[in-house]
């Protein structure tokens, strides 16, 4: 980067810009990184910064985590799961396990992992034993996962995919009407694996300025400019401002290794519902490891409407940018990381939590 | 306390941890002498005051790049020690070992234990071994008590904290944390990054003549921005720290940003915060830096008088709260 942080932000303050400008990032790595930079104090008042739907953990439906407590408590079988869906409510009855976490407490063999070749180990480890891997996550995370079911796994271990796609969420967004927001940072590590070239479908057809960002202040800054400058000029086309690590068609192997092993489906998101081409599924003929193949007496399609968020819970309209996490009734009162009723303060990624981790303690709403 | 279980978070340093201590261990044990906000506690003997402290260490793994368990238990009850203001001299040891566990292991770390004890100037003059069955214990768990004597009419503590006073750290923070976990190789992640566990003795009596020497502590679990919160938690006061004059290696950095941690709530080993009163806050930075674990210290911050809480002002003007740690990023680090 040629540019400083310091740098951009004159650039930035020295743009004549309209009253009001929305712009919405897709990345929880993105928003944890403004939050703690605390740009949104240094930018202009003028402008506004969107945490959107960038928490896979905050998306994935209720009814996958439900199946996993289901599955573990009464399979013998290894649950392995990344580490941040383990504390992720579900909407049961108070004498249930209403998380994995609980479902542990209560006996399940449950193992937090932070990458598949962890669960690999496990299965190795236990060859007798079922383990199946509770597999939610964006491209980024399913890339490698595409990846260990492309290298072959041990016999004795299924994927319980929940993967989403990104990019169909944001055109769900626009194609509604009144998106919310005036511009967009495309997610940095997405479009690493699956390229910049899959968001040109931002300016392209829908006329919003839209720049690729990395994970510093100066790369965030400097894809702001790009799109306030787009703006201003009304030229809308896809920057790249993390060429360092973003190509145009991405990370070709990585692209190989999901078309060769998964199919892309419909796919229902967390309090928002069904999105189409959005999940991703695992291709036939690699059914033996598809757990819900595997386990189908676990698959329960009525809980689709049952598994909205908690009563109360504003997560669905946190994750599509309509409101501020502070803006949720239940923020810092009912809601804390450690009794979270919603995803969004369980993950990492959820900007609920990351809000709450910068010290933004009191919810605005009266 | 609202929890059920203990869980790991109730080890972290941060909110949970306060509240079990708080809740469960002060409450039944109370007793003048107790304190459970200090390192050591002061034992009247003589004219002179003796320290008296202990820690029990579970670090996985158990050895790791720049210590282990056995200099971890020696430089930690050590440490606590040296910020109270006494100099340590005498240690019990506690060894709970588990079934299995290779004795030409136990033989590298108990050498490198007698090493740091020996750095440190203190003797280990009482012991005690169990033997625990497999799988009832993580290899090794280590116990140490330790006494010292404390320097004469030295007044530290922060009761003697005051609006206006500095906040300095000895050098860079999230070391030991940070080569822990890379030493797990959990995340797929390898680099040659060394914890800083070390005896602070050496900087801590550098600083004990200093007038205007406030407060010290190690920043150990939950890192610097856990013992600043503290710091605002009894003076009342506001703490300002400036990101960019905050030591943080660039590999700490990275691996930070990877993971998304915080730095400034990684354990470290070997550094001190003090707070100095702004009149012998330059002095004090000379004398670190003209030590061997010094060279990077550096003034941090500020505190003033506003609402209780550390504020951290990012390079680029713009501001966010240290809170209390909530949940742990890295459990056993130490």
């Amino acid at each position: 980067m040629r540019y400083d942080a310091a740098y951009w932000l004159q650039k930035i303050h020295a743009l004549e810009l309209p009253l009001h400008v929305r712009i919405m990032n897709v990345c929880g790595g993105h928003e944890r990184s403004i939050t703690m930079a605390g740009l949104r104090g240094v930018l202009p008042r003028n402008i506004d910064l969107i945490p959107g739907p960038g928490c896979p953990v905050c998306v994935c439906p209720e009814e996958d985590i439900y199946q996993a407590i289901q599955l573990s408590l009464s399979e013998k079988i290894i649950l392995v799961a990344f580490g941040d869906m383990l504390r992720v409510p579900v909407n049961v009855p108070k004498n249930e396990p209403r998380s994995l976490d609980a479902a542990r407490a209560a006996g399940a063999d449950i193992r937090p992992v932070a990458s598949p070749t962890e669960a690999v180990q496990i299965a190795h480890n236990n060859p007798n034993v079922p383990v199946v891997f509770f597999a939610a996550g964006f491209e980024t995370t399913t890339a490698p996962v595409a990846a260990m079911l492309a290298a072959g796994i041990p016999q004795n271990l299924s994927v319980l995919l929940s993967g989403r796609l990104t990019w169909p969420a944001v055109a769900m967004l626009l194609e509604a009407g009144k998106p919310g927001f005036d511009a967009l940072i495309a997610p940095g590590h997405v479009a690493t694996i699956m390229g910049a070239d899959e968001w040109n479908f931002v300016p392209a057809q829908h006329g919003l300025p839209a720049a690729v960002a990395g994970f510093t202040p100066q790369s965030l800054l400097a894809a702001i400019y790009s799109v306030l400058r787009q703006l201003l000029t009304d030229r809308p086309f896809l920057d790249n401002c993390y060429p360092e690590l973003v190509r145009p068609a991405g990370n070709s192997s990585a692209r190989r290794q999901l078309a060769q092993v998964m199919t892309v489906t419909d796919a229902n998101w967390r309090g928002v519902g069904v999105i189409p081409a959005s999940g991703f599924g695992i291709q036939p003929a690699l059914a033996v490891h598809d757990a819900r193949l595997r386990f189908p007496a676990y698959n329960d399609p009525s809980r689709k409407r049952a598994g909205e968020m908690p009563p109360g819970c504003d997560c669905a309209r946190v994750v599509l940018g309509k409101i501020y996490p502070d803006q949720c009734r239940l923020y810092g009162k009912a809601c804390t990381p450690r009794a979270p009723v919603g995803p969004c303060m369980v993950s990492d990624e959820g900007a609920c939590r990351i809000w709450w981790a910068s010290g933004i303690r009191e919810a605005k709403v009266a | 306390m609202t929890d059920t279980y203990i869980t790991l978070a109730h080890g972290n340093g941060g909110r949970y941890m306060r509240e079990l201590i708080e809740d469960v261990f002060a409450r039944h044990l109370g007793n003048p002498l107790l304190d459970v906000n200090v390192d050591a506690a002061r034992l009247p003997w003589n004219a002179h005051e003796l320290m008296f402290t202990t820690d029990g260490f579970t670090v996985q793994p158990l050895e790791f790049p720049g210590g282990d368990i056995g200099s971890l238990a020696v430089n930690g009850t050590v440490n606590d020690l040296a910020v109270s203001g006494a100099t340590p001299r005498y240690l019990s040891l506690n060894a709970f070992i588990e079934e299995g566990l290779p004795l030409a292991q136990l033989d590298r770390i108990v050498a490198s234990l007698a090493r740091a004890a020996k750095e440190a100037g203190v003797v280990v003059a009482a012991g005690d071994t169990k033997v625990l069955r497999r799988g009832e214990g993580g290899g090794l768990y280590l116990a140490t008590a330790g006494i010292g004597v404390r320097m004469p009419d030295l007044e530290l503590g922060m009761q003697c904290i005051r609006a206006g006073d500095t906040i300095l750290v000895s050098g860079p923070v999230g070391d030991h944390g940070t080569a822990v976990m890379l030493a797990r190789e959990q995340f797929g992640l390898k680099g040659d990054l060394a914890s800083d566990c070390a005896s602070v003795l050496p900087l801590t009596q550098a600083l004990s003549d200093l007038p205007g020497l406030r407060f010290m502590r190690d920043p150990t679990r939950g890192g610097l921005a856990t013992v600043v919160h503290e710091i605002c938690r009894a003076s009342g006061l506001r703490a300002d720290l400036q990101q960019s004059d905050i030591p943080v290696r660039d590999q700490v950095m990275s691996v930070c940003e990877m993971l998304g941690y915080d730095p400034y709530y990684l354990a470290c080993e070997g550094r001190v915060v003090a707070v100095v009163a702004p009149d012998d806050a330059t002095a004090a930075l000379a004398i670190w830096h003209a030590l061997p674990n010094g060279k990077n210290a550096a003034l941090i911050g500020q505190l003033q008088s506003g609402r209780a809480q550390v504020v951290l002002h990012t390079p680029l003007g713009g501001t966010r709260i240290l809170d209390e740690l909530e949940d742990d990023p890295l459990p056993r680090i130490c």
